[in-house]
C-alpha cells in the first residue's frame, strides 16, 4: 500500500503543480458563492431568479 | 539508523515516526504554500494552513461523523453527535454575526427543495457504505487508508455526475434560502442558531437516555470539537465563507474528465459563473481545493508522525467495492444536496441557514438505509 500511496501522492502533486502553472489565476482564491446570483456553495442560482 | 524505504516502513525511529511520509507531507504542503505565495495569495496560503490544521485535528481526535451517526442510529449513543454540534456552536459564534455584518463575508446558504432532500438522503446512504463522509474521506485517505483512496476517487466521479444532474433537480422546485439573521438580525440569528443546537442536543440526549445509552461526548470529541470549531473560524476568516469540502472534489473530477476529452461547454452547471471560473482557473484558485489539499497532507503528517504510514494490508474486495459505491453515492448526493456534513450541515447550521438542518434530517434517514446495506459488503452494522 505504501508504494501505491507514494505513486498517488507524487502523481497528484505533479498534477496540481502542472494545472497551476498552465492555468490562469485571478490573483485570489474564490468560492462559487463569491459570484453574483449564487445561492449555494456550488454557485447554483436561487429558485426565485428563474 | 535505517534509511527510509517504500517497502519496509522506516520504523527505526524509537518514536515511531515515518520520516519518509512525514517529509513528503511537509514538503508537499510547503510547495503548495510557496506556489500561492508566489502569486501573492496570502489568503490562499492561510487556507492551506487551516486545512492542514483540520487534518491534524480530525486525525488526532479520531473525529468521525459517520461512526457517530451510526452509533446513534444503532445503539442510541449520542456522544459523537453532540460532539459534532460543539463544532457548529463554536463556528457559529463567529460566522452568523460576521457574515451578516461584514462586507466580504458570507454564510453557507442553499435553497430548500427536492434537490437538497434527495441529495442529502443519497449522501447518507453513501457515507455509511464508504465509512466516511466528505471530511472523513479526506482525512482517512490522507491518514493512510487505501480503502478511502478508492472512496475519494469515486467521490470525484460521482460529484461530476452530480454536477450534470443538479440543474434538472433544481427545476423540480424549491424556495430561496432561509437565513436566521435575515429575520432576526445578526445577534438574534446567533441566539436562534445556538438555541437550535441546544434543542437538537437535548433531543439526542433524551433519545440516548431512553435507549439506555451514553449521551456524553468523550474528551476527544469535546477537545477535538472545540479545536475543529476554532479552525472552522480560521478558514472562514481566510476565505470569507464557511469551510466546504466537496466542491473541490467536483472541480478535480471535472478537470480530469476534461483532460480526457470530455466537453463541459454544454453542461448548465459548468456555465454558472462560479463553476465555470473554477474549471478554467488554477486548482489553487478554488478555496475548497486549498483546504482539501491542506487537510490531506495535514492528516498524512499527523499519521506519519506517530506510526509507520499506510502499513496495513489492503482490505477485502467487498470492502473496496463498498468504498467505491459509497464514494459514487456521496459524490452525486453532495452536489444535489449542496455539500456534505461540512459544507451543508456544519457550514449551513453555523451560518443560521435552515438548509443545514434539512440536510441533517435527510442524511440521517439515508444513513438508516446505508447501515442496512453494509452487511452486503461484509461490513458490520455497528
Amino acid at each position: 500500500m505504501r508504494k501505491v500511496y507514494m505513486a498517488v501522492v507524487l502523481l497528484g502533486l505533479v498534477a496540481i503543480i502542472g494545472n497551476h502553472l498552465t492555468s490562469p489565476s485571478s490573483g485570489r482564491a474564490v468560492s462559487p458563492e463569491d459570484f453574483a446570483g449564487a445561492c449555494a456553495p456550488c454557485g447554483a442560482p436561487c429558485p426565485s431568479k428563474k | 539508523m535505517s534509511t527510509a524505504t517504500l517497502s519496509a516502513p522506516n520504523t527505526g525511529a524509537a518514536l515511531g515516526i515515518d520520516r519518509l511520509f512525514l517529509s513528503l507531507a511537509l514538503a508537499a504542503t510547503a510547495i503548495l504554500i510557496a506556489l500561492v505565495l508566489l502569486d501573492g495569495q496570502t489568503a490562499s496560503a492561510l487556507l492551506i494552513v487551516g486545512g492542514f490544521g483540520l487534518g491534524v485535528a480530525f486525525l488526532k481526535a479520531e473525529f468521525s461523523y459517520t461512526a457517530s451517526w451510526r452509533r446513534f442510529l444503532t445503539r442510541g449513543e449520542a456522544g459523537g453527535l453532540i460532539g459534532g454540534l460543539i463544532v457548529i456552536a463554536v463556528a457559529a459564534l463567529a460566522i452568523v454575526p460576521v457574515a451578516a455584518l461584514s462586507k466580504g463575508f458570507g454564510g453557507a446558504i442553499a435553497p430548500l427543495g427536492v434537490s437538497l432532500i434527495v441529495g442529502a438522503f443519497v449522501f447518507g446512504i453513501g457515507m455509511q457504505l464508504a465509512n466516511g463522509c466528505g471530511s472523513g474521506t479526506l482525512y482517512t485517505a490522507g491518514g493512510g487508508s487505501g480503502r478511502m483512496l478508492i472512496a475519494l476517487a469515486f467521490f470525484m466521479v460521482g460529484s461530476v455526475f452530480g454536477s450534470l444532474s443538479l440543474p434538472a433537480f433544481l427545476r423540480l422546485g424549491g424556495i430561496d434560502p432561509v437565513l436566521a439573521s435575515d429575520y432576526l438580525g445578526p445577534w438574534g440569528g446567533l441566539i436562534a442558531t445556538l438555541f437550535s443546537l441546544v434543542l437538537a442536543a437535548a433531543i439526542m440526549a433524551a433519545v440516548a437516555v431512553k435507549r439506555g445509552a451514553n449521551w456524553k461526548p468523550s474528551r476527544n470529541y469535546i477537545v477535538g470539537g472545540i479545536a475543529i470549531g476554532l479552525l472552522c473560524i480560521f478558514v472562514f476568516a481566510a476565505g470569507g465563507h464557511p469551510w466546504s469540502v466537496t466542491f473541490g472534489y467536483t472541480v478535480w473530477g471535472a478537470k480530469i474528465f476534461q483532460a480526457l476529452g470530455f466537453d463541459f461547454s454544454h453542461s448548465e452547471f459548468w456555465q454558472w459563473a462560479g463553476p465555470k471560473h473554477a474549471l478554467a482557473e488554477s486548482v489553487l484558485s478554488d478555496t475548497s481545493s486549498l483546504t482539501d489539499f491542506g487537510m490531506l497532507f495535514g492528516a498524512m503528517a499527523a499519521a506519519a508522525a506517530t506510526k509507520p504510514f499506510a502499513a496495513n494490508a489492503w482490505p477485502p474486495v467487498k470492502s473496496l467495492l463498498a468504498a467505491a459505491v459509497g464514494g459514487l453515492l456521496m459524490g452525486w448526493g453532495a452536489r444535489l444536496g449542496f455539500g456534505c456534513n461540512i459544507g451543508a450541515f456544519v457550514g449551513g447550521v453555523a451560518s443560521g441557514s435552515l438548509h443545514g438542518w434539512v440536510w441533517f434530517g435527510s442524511a440521517l434517514c439515508g444513513c438508516l438505509i446505508g447501515i442496512r446495506l453494509r452487511p452486503l459488503f461484509g461490513l458490520s452494522k455497528d
